[in-house]
């Protein structure tokens, strides 16, 4: 911990703005110290890069509606585990009504693109979950739902709460409350459904 | 009264052609044209209809946004809470006593959620770590 931090202040130090200041004199680091700046080995992403030719154009255009496809028939496998099951039932109620929206829950993982970990994930559990996330078929997203599936939440103490279900399967959404509400839910579907436009399949095949 | 063939016909009827297809892309269903209550800080258009409709199903948002763009956090606070039913009072039409005066003064728009953009919030902790990382060493064997 201590080596990090006389690391930083031995960079500082080696700036010539520094060499102004007598030394010895307390000094408070800005906050434009600790802003990240643009370094000469940046380079931009894939989604800071602009169409220019007309196959990226095309390829655009083809990811935009493999995207659609995918974000429209959103099948998520029901994981529920806890209390934050009966929000996540009460989507699929007339209310909320998931069905408009594409979402159709599937009992096998085999049939499901999404997984929604609702619930306390405890260990006895966790080899289940991950096992379950491993017979899903690509591409596979994961919402993590409520605060014991994003990081234990009041089980984080105990002796058999996994610390949330990240430490287990890569998570792309995680949905904050206790239980979060079935509008919550929805909009963590939301959330989803925009990463999911924003995959480049096709162009990241062919840009690289 | 959820969906039907006879009232989807007369919603677009109701509506126009433009709106109603606008409101299928956006809302996957059609609406029974509707009074607008009122416009928020972002331009999104509220609306509210007397006809019979599923319980709960009478008030909705029509998005100043583009098809991949819409988010429910440009709803302005107030408007999502009367969009929820939670009240029935719409901002635009609260009386002055019950408006929120505030001590600062208030953005121009209200900030939308920029999660997934390059503006997401990231937290940063700036508090001392109370452990210090344990590096495994192997003392030689006598």
């Amino acid at each position: 911990m201590f080596s990090s931090i006389n690391r930083r202040a031995v960079g500082l130090a080696r700036r010539p703005n520094m060499a102004l200041i007598a030394a010895g004199a307390s000094r408070t680091i800005s906050s434009k110290d600790l802003t990240p700046k643009t370094m000469p080995t940046d380079f931009p992403l894939m989604s800071q890069k602009a169409a220019s030719a007309p196959v990226d154009y095309a390829l655009t255009s083809l990811d935009t509606i493999a995207n659609w496809a995918r974000k429209s028939s959103f099948w998520p496998v029901t994981f529920g585990l806890a209390c934050c099951a009966v929000e996540m039932m009460h989507v699929s109620t007339p209310r909320y009504d998931q069905d408009r929206l594409g979402i159709i829950f599937r009992a096998s993982p085999r049939q499901s693109d999404i997984m929604i970990v609702a619930g306390t994930v405890t260990n006895k559990m966790a080899p289940a979950l991950r096992q379950v996330y491993d017979q899903m078929p690509e591409p596979r997203w994961v919402i993590s739902m409520g605060s014991c599936a994003n990081g234990g939440g009041y089980y984080h103490y105990s002796y058999s709460v996994v610390r949330g279900c990240d430490r287990i399967i890569p998570v792309d959404v995680y949905v904050p409350g206790c239980p979060p509400t079935a509008e919550a839910l929805m909009y963590g579907v939301f959330q989803l459904q925009k990463k999911m436009m924003k995959t480049s399949i096709t162009r990241l095949w062919y840009r690289s | 009264m959820s969906t039907s063939l006879a009232r989807t016909i007369k919603n677009v009827y109701k509506s126009g052609i433009k709106r109603a297809a606008w409101q299928i892309a956006f809302l996957n269903d059609t609406k029974p044209g509707g009074t607008l209550v009122g416009t928020d800080d972002h331009g999104n258009k509220y609306y509210e209809t007397d006809a019979p409709e599923i319980h709960l199903r009478t008030r909705w948002v029509e998005y100043n946004a583009t098809f991949l763009s819409i988010d429910i956090s440009a709803a302005e606070p107030g408007w999502h809470y009367w969009l929820g039913y939670g009240t029935n009072v719409s901002p635009n039409n609260l009386p002055e006593d019950q408006k929120a005066v505030r001590a600062y003064p208030m953005p121009e728009k209200h900030k939308i959620n920029l999660t997934g953009t390059r503006g997401a919030y990231v937290p940063y902790n700036t508090a001392k770590p109370k452990h210090e990382a344990w590096t495994p060493i192997v003392s030689e064997r006598s």
